[in-house]
């Protein structure tokens, strides 16, 4: 699977599409966009007629869907830091006013004498100093200065983190070369698909698959994943996932033409002092143990903290020295064999 | 008449009314039980617990949990002995002689009944049982659960084949034909005892990644002491007794040793060793240690009576099983803690090892540098 591997390596960096085969095609998730509306489950669910998962809330936030399912192929994280983030949070008191200059310029509405926002909402009068003084501060033109209360204490510790999960689509993908059926496979769009009318629901490539994206739906006894939407590609039409996310925090397109957008993403956001934020699993160089994923993330704190794994690998690549070990293991065994046989031979 | 919108909404958890709308989408095809049998699917598992430390997401696996229940690590039983048996029955049958046909007659009897039970287990713990012939449509060197079911099969036909020259007075061509189907059987058996290690070391459970030199080993000397075991148990009349006897001895030493080394290789990162002492598998895998080191102390210590000999086998069965329920929970807890995951690849044993086997410059994860440590803290900004 290997030099397969390679081969299709060697065709997406190629300079363009081959004559008469489709480009390959991914997913940019930009996190710093997402606003975790839950469009893409919904467009998710309804495009490809999953059914639901059982109504629950999982009370840790308001992520209830909890992780990537046979039923839910897109799935919205919600990260709650105790960490700022530049561009979050209170421009004034906030993180972007202790990194110097403020992610966004406030906004004072006409006529008034101060900004309004929900942080400021609360008078000066309404809470108490906090003692000592400490964390007040900015003198506003010719008012007195505006003591930090509790609300904008908090916040300015505070930033959420969105992602918008989904099946990675790896260029090396472990379920794929795990599958003992051969109901996994590539497709032109360079997506893996699982063909649900060949899996016998083994369920080897929900062990194999390092991301824990792929699972098996209990009443059904197949494993189902993300499909990129193989049938609205096949009609040249974008993912449902895609089309609906309204901030476009879901990209899609061919993936060379991504990788150049995401490159240029984290370069301004950079600029704009975001320096955290960082491409996950981009390419080959990048992720190693995949050769890179076909559905890429904009991240801006460690993976782990999204769920996604740090240094993930396709479990084949490391398998033959386990070939090797069990060659030697039943080497030993057939002469154990042969020798406790001529030790107890009675002739 | 249309149903109920109620009766619509809880069908098949699509509300999809069959009198406005298709179901043609790609996960149309995904069956949903009515709701008394639904269960809710992809229920959470339990949430571990927040922890000082790395962060994690709520505490929430990030692997799936190996869905195979206790069918495949009984598979793993039945499938070791009956390759084990194979394995000594044609060393008896090379080089026994004539008084040791008593041994190659009944181990490929065991053989043959432990093919024919592994093959239903592997069925029945499919999702989808009518389809197990799926399995066979391609030959794929790159799944280890494809390249077993092979073996298996072959195996299968072999030590029956075998089994039935054992138990049927043959004309003599088929006798010969039924002798040389002992043979491929042992070579077959070989590695039958040992993939189901390779199996378990490829997938992206951390311990059973981590342990994947030594899994294969312990694997097939696991399967020759429940070989050794059942002649304790069903006892050979002539030289046989005594051939299954050092067989399973030495077996039993290979695998406490073994099992020992397996701790230690997963040592490497303590949170992956974890798993293997803590809960049921650590309960599990305990109790096998005891039980192998009993019934090594009963067949060393004299006198030799019936009674300790079948105590003796029993203990090794009863270990020897339970290393393999031991291992596949062990894997199961490891799915379940994203710890496991997390700081196993951190510590350099995901990719990273792959890179450094190939000498390439190692990309340094953001927030890591090239040692592995923590190069900037949490939520901060990189230097």
């Amino acid at each position: 699977m290997s030099t397969d591997g390679n081969a299709r390596a060697g065709r997406a960096d190629g300079p363009g599409p081959r004559e008469g085969r489709p480009v390959e095609v991914g997913f940019f998730t930009d996190s710093t966009l997402c606003i975790g509306c839950k469009a893409c489950e919904v467009a998710c669910k309804q495009w490809n007629q999953l059914p639901d998962d059982g109504f629950r809330l999982t009370g840790m936030s308001f992520d209830n869907t909890g992780h990537l399912g046979a039923s839910s192929w897109r799935h919205v994280a919600f990260v709650e830091r105790d960490e700022p983030l530049p561009g979050q949070g209170s421009p004034r008191n906030g993180a972007g006013a202790e990194r110097g200059a403020p992610a966004f310029a406030e906004l004072v509405p006409l006529g008034q004498p101060r900004p309004t926002s929900l942080l400021h909402d609360l008078a000066p009068t309404q809470i108490a100093p906090p003692p000592g003084g400490n964390g007040s501060a900015t003198a506003r033109g010719p008012e007195r200065p505006v003591p930090l209360g509790p609300t904008q204490e908090a916040l300015s510790k505070f930033s959420w983190l969105m992602l918008s999960d989904v099946c990675k689509h790896c260029e090396r993908a472990g379920c794929l070369e795990a599958c003992p059926t051969g109901a996994i496979l590539r497709t032109e769009f360079g997506s893996v698909y699982i063909q649900p009318d060949v899996c016998n629901g083994c369920g080897y490539c929900i062990s194999a698959c390092p991301f824990g994206v792929v699972a098996r739906r209990a009443d059904d006894g197949r494993a189902w994943k993300c499909t990129l939407c193989y049938d609205r590609l096949r009609d040249g039409m974008v993912p449902a996932c895609a089309k609906h996310c309204p901030t476009n925090s879901i990209m899609f397109g061919p993936l060379d033409q991504l990788r150049l957008r995401a490159r240029e993403r984290v370069e301004q956001l950079h600029a704009r002092g975001l320096k955290e934020a960082y491409l996950y699993g981009e390419d080959a160089a990048s992720q190693p143990g995949t050769h890179g994923l076909h559905a890429f993330f904009l991240l801006c704190d460690r993976p782990e903290v999204y769920n996604l794994p740090p240094d993930p690998v396709v479990p084949t690549a490391k398998i033959v020295r386990s070939w090797k070990a069990m060659a030697a293991g039943v080497a030993s065994l057939a002469a154990l064999a042969v020798a406790v046989v001529l030790s107890a031979r009675e002739t | 008449m249309e149903p109920p919108r109620e009766e619509i909404g809880t069908r098949d958890g699509r509300n999809v009314s069959p009198g406005l709308g298709q179901l043609l989408g790609e996960g149309a095809a995904q069956q949903v039980k009515p709701p008394p049998e639904r269960a809710a699917p992809d229920l959470l598992p339990t949430v571990a617990k927040e922890e000082p430390g790395s962060p994690t997401y709520y505490g929430l696996p990030v692997l799936k949990e190996p869905v195979w229940t206790w069918e495949i690590p009984a598979y793993f039983f039945t499938g070791g002995l009956a390759g084990a048996c194979a394995v000594l029955a044609g060393a008896a049958q090379l080089a026994g002689g004539a008084p040791s046909r008593a041994l190659v007659r009944r181990a490929r009897l065991l053989a043959a009944g432990g093919a024919a039970a592994s093959a239903a287990l592997l069925i029945d713990d499919l999702g989808r049982p009518g389809r197990f012939g799926a399995m066979l449509r391609v030959f794929r060197p790159s799944s280890p659960m494809n390249q077993g079911t092979w073996v298996l099969s072959g195996f299968g036909a072999f030590s029956t084949a075998a089994a039935a020259g054992a138990v049927l007075s043959l004309p003599r061509p088929l006798r010969g034909a039924s002798e040389a189907a002992g043979l491929g059987a042992a070579l077959l058996g070989l590695p039958l005892v040992g993939y189901t290690g390779v199996l378990l070391a490829n997938t992206a459970v951390p311990l059973w990644q981590m342990t994947g030199n030594t899994l294969p080993l312990l694997f097939a000397f696991s399967g020759a002491v429940s070989a050794g075991a059942a002649f304790d148990l069903w006892p050979v009349p002539g030289p046989g007794a005594t051939m299954a006897r050092r067989f399973g001895l030495v077996a039993k030493g290979a695998e406490l040793a073994l099992s020992r080394i397996m701790h230690l290789e997963a040592s490497a990162v303590p949170r992956v060793e974890m798993a293997l002492r803590r809960g049921r598998a650590g309960r599990l895998l305990r109790l096998a240690r005891i039980a192998l080191l009993a019934s090594v102390a009963l067949d060393l210590l004299p006198p030799r009576g019936r009674g300790r000999r079948l105590a003796s086998g029993a203990l090794a069965m009863a270990g020897t099983l339970a290393v393999r329920f031991g291992v596949v929970a062990a894997g199961r807890a490891s799915a379940r803690d994203p710890r496991a995951t997390f700081e196993m690849q951190r510590a350099g044993h995901g990719a990273a090892e792959i890179v450094r086997e190939k000498k390439r410059p190692m990309p340094a994860p953001p927030g890591v540098d090239v040692g592995g440590r923590e190069s900037y803290q949490h939520g901060a900004a990189p230097p």
